[in-house]
């Protein structure tokens, strides 16, 4: 037995080391980054810089691969761009339009997909906003601003990998291993209370549920950190969907003195060695022996809606500009849909502008000390390069902070006082310009969120309601794609719960009820028509096809009598008769269990 | 004797041969990774980001060299 504490890391100035190495790395990329692009003569060195900002992820997987989703994006939104200005070149508000309907489209995707490529998706839709509509009066250039935003990218893309990969970025990795082992023995303790029938373990259910689908967006991620990158993703990946077998058969609890019960032990214990042997795969870097596929619950409708909201936002506040006349509202027009687009990727998109908005103000005044009053019209690189430094690190570390509001600073002063600075070869001191941009920017943001008050975005309630439907017509049809594990369901399922979650259903305690017990209903049918599959054709045929039949009608009556009937024919305790019997007996209990709930809620 | 670098033209295009490289070397790296996974590459070395970034310039290197 190995005795461990836990560690203290190591701090200064009551701050991690590993936030400040983060922070310096980050400095140290937007940096090079600049250099590379003066040196090189780039049109938009501010996109390199903003890129940095982009990929500032605290591990280098995380960095990777956030990078290559946002160069697939540039590629789809100038390409997009280029066609949208092709196609309407001669009508401007044709344009918008058509820029509206596209920005809702990259919402729609965005709200179907997790992690980067939620991300890859608004950014295909925002990247329209800075090439088609800051172009909007000068058409023939969108190609080569396109071509400057992609170089622009290209050169952050190669400062961050290099600073990432020579200042020792630390890996994905063993920070994945060590949270799924975690992970495993918070469940095996789990399965224990729940074997020894301790009560008020639902929280620790929802929350382990909860990490473990967290854990989705990072082990993609890990798969381009090394050569053997793919191999990792593919056993953590496997590890999580065990888990959640795992953990869905631990919450079975069976009567103790029931038949079933022994049959539930050793279904546990056959999942619990499925989760270790994954981890063993992990840890030596192995293919693991299922691969499985850890699916994502897409409500179509919930992204269809907020992708309308979108277009709406920007249409509106595109009409505003047009109708208020004023000049060059292009670049506020096009921070508008950098709002909006980001804001889709965070649970509440209105809290979101919110924090842009009470952003702004600070990265206008750091950015004007900057500007006016530390560099002053210095034109030499190493004093931009140390000027810059209290800002960017101090921002970097802001972005580190456990507290949801500083964090979210700390996101939204960097970019901002990289855009309102915009650092150029030779660097302009325009007084103008700078109150300009901040003056956009700040537009932008109370525009976005007076038209989120007016439309406000979907809201929690709705977002739950959907979810819990689209729970109670899987549980009525159960089609299952073609080629899916039960294992990969139970995934997707535990994906849906907490996406619940995520919408503020830990409050909407009935509703949260009876999606559970929806959960355990799906597995459990799943796992019995798995079983019955063995009984196609054999003698046991016609009892199998009732069986179904009663599944079907979610009978738990008929579904004991058949249970019954299977005990009868088993040859010995262990047999294939006797588990399906077990299995039928399991089902009857829980379906019986669920249809409590639901009349619960009928009577409410 | 001067090495030659062709233009890539697409579509009128004129691409920079360096990026030709870029993207060769890309190609590159990702059929050599399962060889390199199979190998056991990242467990030969103490940084084996380190080592895979160095593969990577040296890839470039012989690619520019070459061709």
């Amino acid at each position: 037995m190995v005795a461990t504490t836990a560690e203290q890391p190591f701090t200064v100035a009551m701050i991690p080391v590993s936030s400040w190495g983060f922070a310096i790395r980050v400095w140290l990329a937007i940096v090079l980054a600049l250099f590379v692009s003066f040196w090189l003569q780039l049109e938009s060195p501010t996109t390199a810089a903003l890129t940095i900002f982009v990929l500032a992820e605290p591990t280098r997987g995380q960095a990777w691969d956030k990078a290559g989703f946002r160069l697939l994006a540039t590629v789809i939104g100038v390409t997009a761009s280029i066609a949208i200005t092709g196609l309407f070149a001669q009508t401007r508000e044709l344009i918008l339009a058509a820029f509206a309907v596209w920005l809702g489209i990259c919402v729609f995707a965005a709200k179907l997909l997790d992690g980067y490529r939620a991300y890859a998706a608004v950014l295909s839709g925002y990247t329209v906003g800075f090439i088609a509509t800051q172009q909007i009066d000068n058409p023939l250039h969108v190609f080569e601003s396109g071509m400057a935003r992609g170089a622009g990218i290209a050169v952050g893309i190669v400062s961050i990998a290099l600073v990432n990969t020579l200042i020792f970025a630390p890996d994905d990795r063993p920070r994945l291993v060590a949270h799924l082992a975690a992970l495993h023995r918070r469940v095996r303790e789990y399965a224990g209370a729940a074997l020894r029938r301790e009560p008020g373990s639902s929280t620790t259910f929802l929350s382990l549920l909860q990490e473990i689908v967290a854990l989705r967006p990072a082990i993609a991620s890990v798969a381009l950190e090394s050569s053997s990158g793919s191999v990792t993703s593919a056993a953590a990946r496997s590890a999580a969907v065990a888990l959640v077998a795992e953990l869905q058969a631990a919450r079975t609890k069976p009567d103790p003195e029931g038949e079933a019960s022994e049959w539930a032990a050793r279904d546990l214990l056959r999942r619990d060695e499925e989760v270790r042997q994954d981890l063993v795969a992990l840890r030596s870097a192995r293919w693991p022996l299922r691969i499985w596929r850890a699916p994502l619950h897409r409500s179509y409708r919930m992204a269809a809606e907020s992708g309308i909201r979108a277009a709406a936002w920007f249409a509106i506040a595109s009409t505003f500009y047009i109708c208020a006349g004023w000049p060059a509202t292009s670049v506020s027009l096009s921070f508008v849909a950098l709002i909006a687009a980001l804001g889709a990727t965070t649970p509440n998109p209105r809290a979101f502008t919110a924090i842009a908005l009470i952003g702004t103000p600070i990265a206008t005044v750091l950015t004007g000390i900057l500007e006016f009053i530390i560099l002053d019209g210095a034109d030499a690189f190493p004093l931009l390069a140390i000027a810059l430094a209290p800002f960017a690190i101090g921002s970097a570390l802001l972005m580190t902070s456990k507290n949801l509001l500083w964090s979210s600073l700390g996101r939204v002063n960097l970019p901002f006082t990289l855009l309102i600075l915009s650092p150029s070869n030779p660097q302009t001191y325009n007084p103008q310009a700078f109150l300009n941009t901040s003056l956009f920017i700040a537009v932008a943001a109370s525009l976005l969120l007076a038209l989120q008050i007016l439309i406000p975005p979907v809201s929690g309630d709705k977002r739950r309601g959907w979810l819990l439907a689209a729970a109670r017509s899987d549980l009525q049809q159960r089609v299952r794609p073609n080629g899916e594990a039960r294992e990969e369901a139970a995934f997707r399922d535990a994906s849906r719960i907490e996406q619940f979650l995520a919408a503020g259903g830990a409050q909407d305690g009935r509703a949260l009820a009876e999606l559970l017990s929806c959960f355990d209903q799906m597995a459990m049918l799943r796992l019995c028509d798995a079983k019955l599959m063995q009984f196609t054709d054999g003698p046991l045929a016609p009892l199998a096809g009732e069986a179904r039949a009663a599944i079907a009608k979610l009978d738990p009556a008929s579904l004991r009598a058949i249970a019954h009937k299977f005990r009868v024919q088993a040859p010995q305790k262990d047999s294939i008769e006797a588990d399906v019997a077990a299995c039928l007996v399991l089902t009857s209990d829980i379906v019986e269990r669920g249809s409590g709930v639901d009349s619960q809620r009928k009577a409410a | 004797m001067a090495h030659a670098f062709s233009e890539l033209i697409i579509g009128g295009v004129l691409l920079a041969p360096f990026v030709t490289y870029l993207v060769m070397t890309l190609v590159v790296i990702i059929v050599l990774r399962p060889l390199l996974h199979v190998v056991g590459f990242a467990k030969m070395f103490s940084h084996p980001s380190i080592a895979e970034l160095s593969l990577c310039v040296a890839i470039l290197g012989l690619l520019v060299l070459l061709f």
